[in-house]
């Protein structure tokens, strides 16, 4: 096995993106909608055989064990070839925890299935009563016997309906408070009583769906952790999932576009649409400024704190403004579906602001991360 | 733990000087005091800066300084702009003192960099000469050829730290090339007037008939005129950043103690959701904006080349510039009826953002130029 946190970064760096140039499919490059897993599995299995699917877990489980350094190098190549993020809750959220809280038995089971693509996850947390107060979950497992009975439903479940599991925060104690009563289980998607119904976004895809609980029977081993001890298990997940979601390379499609597009059409030599899209350029690259401060942080090996919330407003705000600007450099053709040919240049519109909508709203809303910096870093009174 | 590098060390050691000095060296009434008077500032605490070893910062260790970057300059800048303290440290200690370091007059440098660095002497860039027009290659003054020197004729304007300046450093035209010249303020011909500005410090405007300067005097010419003006406005774009960076931390600090303190409706009104998110932005302003500061100071200090460090120095103005004043407006709005007094020290803050932001190229001018040097953009305005 290599010991890749011994290579140079530079070549470290190389053979991740020779890799990827290699071996990714190119018709999967810079796609905006979530790959699904038939496209994807091919990719992974690549990943797999190489021993990379995942980077962020450690050596003897199968994992590439790489340092904050290098896992930002194996992120960094994977944005800038444009690959897609296949269905790999398992391996960034639930694999980690598996790790962290498992049973032997749990670890034996589940770890290399996840790695092998077997078991794909699918994550379930949100309720249509329980969005930002996520702890307000309402969806309940009762203890009968050896099993735990399952009753409820969940939404906003990405890729369910391409999942084989989905992990799960359940009330188990109603007499406790809001977090204290929450536990989180491992539920196998084939299970009688769960069914899913596909919504179908702004977009018009059906990235994501409801699912539904209804005497859902699972084993006492699909506990991970302790019992009412849910939240624990899955706070523990968040910060280099935020260090992700703030990156400043996912607003560099729409960016590329708009440059193109207003290339294309002349419009930089629009004083009024230049001023708007230097700014917006410079928001792009002055919250890149911003990201390298966090990411030095990670390297330092510290732990990132509440702050890094700061760069998921910034990011996907900024995203979100290029992509309104994008529509409004198409003038009539930024609202036909589809891609449009602009003096030669191809581009979609619409779906880069379609996809930027609820960059603002999952993994914790703007408005939610605003709360936690008003807390947390400026110590506001509640 | 590994010896300290000497950067790292000096850099401790004037962020200790800076933050005794603002604990004990002034306070906001002598600001207060000085603002919109004739003195502008005080020599006397001019002096002492020049003792902290600060007016010295870029001065190379040949010519009496300490020879340091942009970084270690930015520290003191910082820290003193917290204080609103109106000596014209970007001004004499960034503008003029670059634009002469890079200049290749030996004699003149062997003579005037150590008494700048000691304070002894204060010298002004007078190098603009219309609102908005920066750019440093075609003024207006003209050089006619005199005596193995100069007559110099024209008026310069928006000089800061002019009131008490001893000598200016002139840019002109000569036939077809730019020529940077030593005019003290004594020189017959020359007269300056002062226009206060919203913050009570002041720009000069600097009057030029048949000035004479003796060859002793032109500190450049030519092509290595150009690029000492220009590396002058760029450095001391970053270093006015960098006060700005200053003045925007010390307002939200005031502003987030504010809504802390300040009960309404029962409760201290930073419970309130509202203003809990406008605090909010406003600290993510903050935040981006120091994080493009740190950069770009290490990026200048890595000595680009002309049209990089000019990219660089625009960006880092414009978010500055941006961030400081979107930041010390909303300190008014977030205080109420007492941020709009002249007795709270809330507007002093947003006057000096004001002031700087406008100094030197405000944001929308700089983005035009970064978009000029990085995109290309056909944008009017900007300096190529």
């Amino acid at each position: 096995m290599t010991d890749y946190n011994a290579m140079g970064d530079e070549d470290f760096r190389r053979e991740v993106r020779g890799f990827v140039e290699r071996e990714y499919p190119p018709p999967l490059r810079f796609i905006l909608q979530r790959a699904r897993w038939h496209e994807m599995k091919g990719w992974w299995t690549k990943l797999h055989a190489r021993g990379w699917i995942a980077p962020n877990w450690p050596r003897e489980h199968g994992g590439m064990g790489l340092d904050a350094g290098k896992m930002l190098i194996y992120m960094e190549e994977f944005e800038r070839h444009g690959c897609a993020r296949p269905p790999d809750q398992g391996i960034t959220q639930v694999g980690p925890l598996i790790l962290r809280f498992g049973t032997q038995a749990q670890k034996d089971y589940y770890l290399p299935r996840t790695l092998s693509g077997e078991c794909i996850w699918c994550q379930g947390y949100s309720e249509p009563n329980a969005g930002s107060d996520l702890a307000s979950l309402q969806t309940a497992a009762v203890i009968e016997g050896e099993q735990f009975v399952i009753n409820g439903q969940k939404i906003w479940t990405s890729l369910a309906d391409d999942a084989t599991h989905i992990y799960l925060l359940v009330r188990t104690d109603k007499s406790a408070k809001k977090q204290q009563g929450i536990s989180f289980l491992l539920v196998d998607m084939k299970t009688p009583g769960i069914t899913l119904r596909p919504i179908v976004n702004l977009a018009g895809h059906g990235e994501f769906c409801q699912v539904f609980f209804d005497d859902v029977r699972v084993p006492r081993d699909a506990l991970l952790g302790q019992m009412n001890d849910g939240w624990t298990v899955a706070k523990a997940l968040l910060g280099f999932e935020r260090l992700g979601i703030g990156s400043p390379r996912r607003p560099q499609y729409a960016l590329r576009r708009l440059e193109a597009v207003a290339r294309a059409k002349g419009l930089l030599d629009d004083p009024g649409f230049a001023d708007r899209f230097i700014a917006l350029k410079l928001d792009i690259e002055d919250g890149a400024a911003l990201y390298g401060r966090f990411v030095e942080q990670v390297k330092r090996g510290e732990a990132l704190g509440q702050d890094v919330s700061m760069l998921k407003i910034w990011t996907m705000e900024t995203w979100q403004r290029l992509t309104e600007l994008l529509i409004e450099a198409g003038a009539e053709q930024g609202v036909i579906a589809g891609a449009q040919d602009v003096a030669g240049v191809e581009t979609d519109f619409l779906s880069p602001f379609y996809y930027s909508r609820p960059a603002t709203i999952y993994g914790g809303s703007s408005e939610i991360q605003r709360n936690i910096l008003a807390k947390y870093v400026l110590k506001l009174p509640s | 733990m590994p010896a300290m590098t000497v950067s790292t060390e000096h850099r401790v050691l004037l962020a200790q000087s800076v933050a005794d000095f603002a604990a004990r060296g002034t306070d906001i009434a002598r600001v207060r005091k000085l603002r919109g008077t004739a003195a502008e500032y005080d020599r006397a605490v001019w002096k002492q800066m020049a003792d902290l070893g600060w007016l010295g910062v870029l001065v190379p260790e040949q010519y009496g300084g300490l020879g340091l970057g942009l970084a270690e300059m930015a520290i003191v800048a910082k820290g003193l702009a917290r204080t609103l303290a109106p000596e014209p440290l970007t001004g004499a200690a960034v503008l003029a003192a670059t634009a002469l370091v890079a200049s290749d007059n030996e004699a003149l440098k062997r003579r005037e960099l150590p008494r700048l660095a000691a304070g002894e002497s204060l010298p002004a860039l007078a190098w603009q000469e219309a609102p908005g027009v920066l750019d440093a290659a075609v003024p207006g003054c003209v050089a006619t050829a005199f005596e193995g020197g100069f007559r110099l004729n024209g008026t310069k304007r928006f000089i800061a730290g002019s009131a008490q300046a001893d000598a200016f450093i002139v840019s002109a035209r000569a036939g077809d090339e730019l020529v940077v010249l030593w005019v003290p303020r004594a020189a017959a011909g020359a007269r300056l007037e002062l226009e206060t500005l919203a913050d009570g410090r002041a720009f000069g405007t600097l009057e030029l008939k048949d000035v004479l300067v003796p060859g002793t005097h032109v500190a450049a010419k030519g092509r290595t005129a150009a690029a000492a003006v220009e590396l002058a406005f760029d450095h001391a774009n970053a270093i006015a950043a960098a006060e700005l960076a200053g003045v925007m931390e010390r307002a939200l600090e005031m502003t987030v103690d504010y809504l802390k303190t300040r009960v309404q409706f029962g409760k201290p009104i930073g419970s309130f959701q509202a203003l809990q998110h406008r605090a909010v932005d406003l600290h993510i302003h903050q935040e981006v904006a120091g994080a493009v500061l740190g950069e770009s100071l290490a990026a200048l200090d890595r000595g680009p080349d002309a049209r990089a460090r000019a990219a660089i120095a625009s960006r880092v103005k414009a978010r500055c510039a941006d961030a400081a004043l979107k930041i010390t407006r909303e300190t008014i709005q977030l205080h109420g009826g007492i941020g709009f007094t002249d007795e709270y020290d809330a507007g002093l803050y947003l006057k000096r953002a004001m002031t700087l932001a406008a100094w030197l190229g405000g944001a929308t001018w700089h983005r035009r130029r970064y978009a000029d040097l990085t995109v290309g953009a056909k944008a009017d305005g900007g300096a190529r």
